[in-house]
């Protein structure tokens, strides 16, 4: 690896990190509200999630979350069954923020099942945060997404998963400013080797790598991810 | 009233596109909506200012398409406090006004139908097999597994919608899935070909089935060969359902059954 190499993609690594970690902030205070209302009124309260910091927290400047709350673990013992509370951003109507209402009934053809979603599933199996995507989140808010999820568990047990929404658009227009002048190509990649993000034309964000598809350069882990970042050699489309 | 604001919902209350008829394509559109489980036996719709201006159509044109949804069976509208418009499924109404709606399409309205449908599901599946994860593809295999066993026509509808609607998804899509949906609420205002034949539930199943096979086979050519070969034989089947229509209404066979 020459040094210019392992430079760049360390200064990539970090800039994808600190964005990654800005949200992940944002994850955490929603967490956070939810264990102090559960610990002060119990499992069977109404509602988990204050509304009053969900709007600030949404309102923040710069914040990249277009989305955020909790869904809540079903627990039949304590009729606790499929549950949302997660508020949007609506960009068209003058940034309003309105409840997420996806359709919970599983004979319907819309049916958000997310309890077999990998943005609910990895934190509830491992107790970790994760991060999803990009993925089109079907049946719910309908847009191209990173979902970042972290496991809420109170002394009772797993109550649910607090996350934020990001659209890709909104993470790849952040870390191209954050990174100032044009990077050198790289790929970020997941743990199932879909391109979250990339400066190189011909790896399209979304596409799965075939094995051996990126050719061998540097590369860094996204700490707290099951994301890395690889350097590519990339020559232009452009040219005839 | 809290209204469901799932992404199928938007496309069940988006704006009807100019034409003739406005209070008959409400009257499909919510059809559609009940027999794919988008509107629940007993929910309250939204109230009727709110739904006309949902679907962009005249508080006019809305009350006929409520009186005529009413007479049909499918709506109930209570008065007084509590009271409102609310679903009825009935699936022998939903297949009745199917057969309505089969009568005034010609062949080449379902070829347009088949053509978009069978291009957006064959880009859909030449795209999930180079982007579609080992747990997509599981999914997608799960679905058709629960086609194949699925008991009633709205069931089978509903699975069959849901493995398109997955399958756009997986190849990474919005506009896709989107479009997916869309063309389902359209689907879905047409007879089920099964039902006339229970033979093509396996026919459908057997399709769905191969082009999984061409996803977790990576095998992008012919996953988009098969999808489209697919719709293209179900397009078929609805022209001849179509056809058939005309000989029942020169001479109506007794065996002729709404099911």
């Amino acid at each position: 690896m020459t040094d210019r190499g392992a430079a760049e993609v360390a200064r990539v690594t970090g800039a994808v990190s600190d964005l990654v970690e800005q949200v992940f902030v944002t994850v955490s205070r929603v967490r956070e509200g939810v264990l102090s209302s559960v610990e002060r009124n119990g499992l069977r309260a109404g509602s988990w999630v204050p509304p009053d910091g969900v709007s600030e927290l949404l309102r923040e400047p710069g914040q990249l979350a277009v989305g955020l709350g909790l869904v809540v673990a079903p627990r039949p013992e304590l009729d606790l069954t499929q549950r949302l509370e997660w508020w949007q951003v609506d960009p068209d109507a003058g940034g309003q923020l309105h409840t997420l209402e996806p359709d919970l009934r599983p004979m319907s053809l819309g049916f958000y099942d997310y309890t077999t979603a990998e943005w609910y599933d990895v934190p509830r199996r491992t107790g970790r945060r994760h991060a999803f995507g990009p993925h089109v989140d079907v049946h719910g808010t309908g847009r191209y997404l990173l979902t970042l999820t972290e496991p809420v568990v109170a002394e009772s047990g797993f109550v649910g998963v607090a996350g934020a929404d990001v659209p890709v658009r909104r993470f790849e227009a952040s870390l191209l400013e954050a990174l100032g002048h044009l990077p050198v190509p790289f790929v970020v990649l997941n743990a199932e080797e879909r391109i979250v993000l990339s400066t190189a034309p011909r790896w399209l964000v979304g596409a799965l790598v075939p094995p051996g598809g990126v050719s061998a350069g540097p590369v860094a882990e996204v700490p707290g991810t099951p994301w890395r970042v690889r350097l590519v050699r990339e020559e232009s489309v452009l040219r005839p | 009233m809290q209204l469901l604001s799932g992404d199928a919902r938007r496309a069940v209350f988006a704006p009807l596109d100019d034409g003739a008829l406005r209070s008959e394509a409400v009257v499909r559109r919510v059809g559609s909506a009940i027999g794919l489980g988008l509107l629940a036996d007993g929910e309250q719709l939204p109230t009727e200012t709110d739904l006309a201006t949902m679907l962009n159509v005249s508080t006019m044109t809305l009350r006929e398409a409520l009186s005529e949804l009413r007479k049909l069976g499918l709506v109930q509208t209570r008065r007084g406090r509590g009271g409102g418009s609310f679903v009825c499924s009935r699936e022998d109404v939903l297949a009745e006004l199917a057969d309505a709606r089969l009568a005034e399409l010609g062949t080449t309205d379902l070829r347009e139908l088949g053509d978009v449908h069978g291009a957006v599901a064959a880009a859909a599946a030449r795209l999930a097999a180079s982007r579609a994860s080992r747990t997509e593809t599981a999914r997608l295999r799960d679905l058709v597994d629960r086609l194949a066993s699925a008991g009633s026509v709205t069931g089978q509808r509903r699975i069959d919608g849901r493995y398109y609607i997955e399958l756009a998804a997986c190849a990474q899509s919005v506009r896709l899935t989107m479009q997916e949906m869309d063309l389902h609420l359209e689907l879905g205002q047409l007879p089920w070909p099964p039902a006339h034949s229970p033979g093509l539930l396996d026919v459908i199943v057997a399709g769905h089935r191969a082009v999984v096979d061409a996803i977790e086979d990576r095998d992008a050519a012919r996953a988009r060969a098969l999808a489209e070969a697919h719709v293209e034989t179900r397009t078929l089947w609805a022209i001849e359902l179509r056809l058939q229509r005309l000989g029942d209404a020169a001479a109506p066979r007794s065996e002729r059954e709404v099911s």
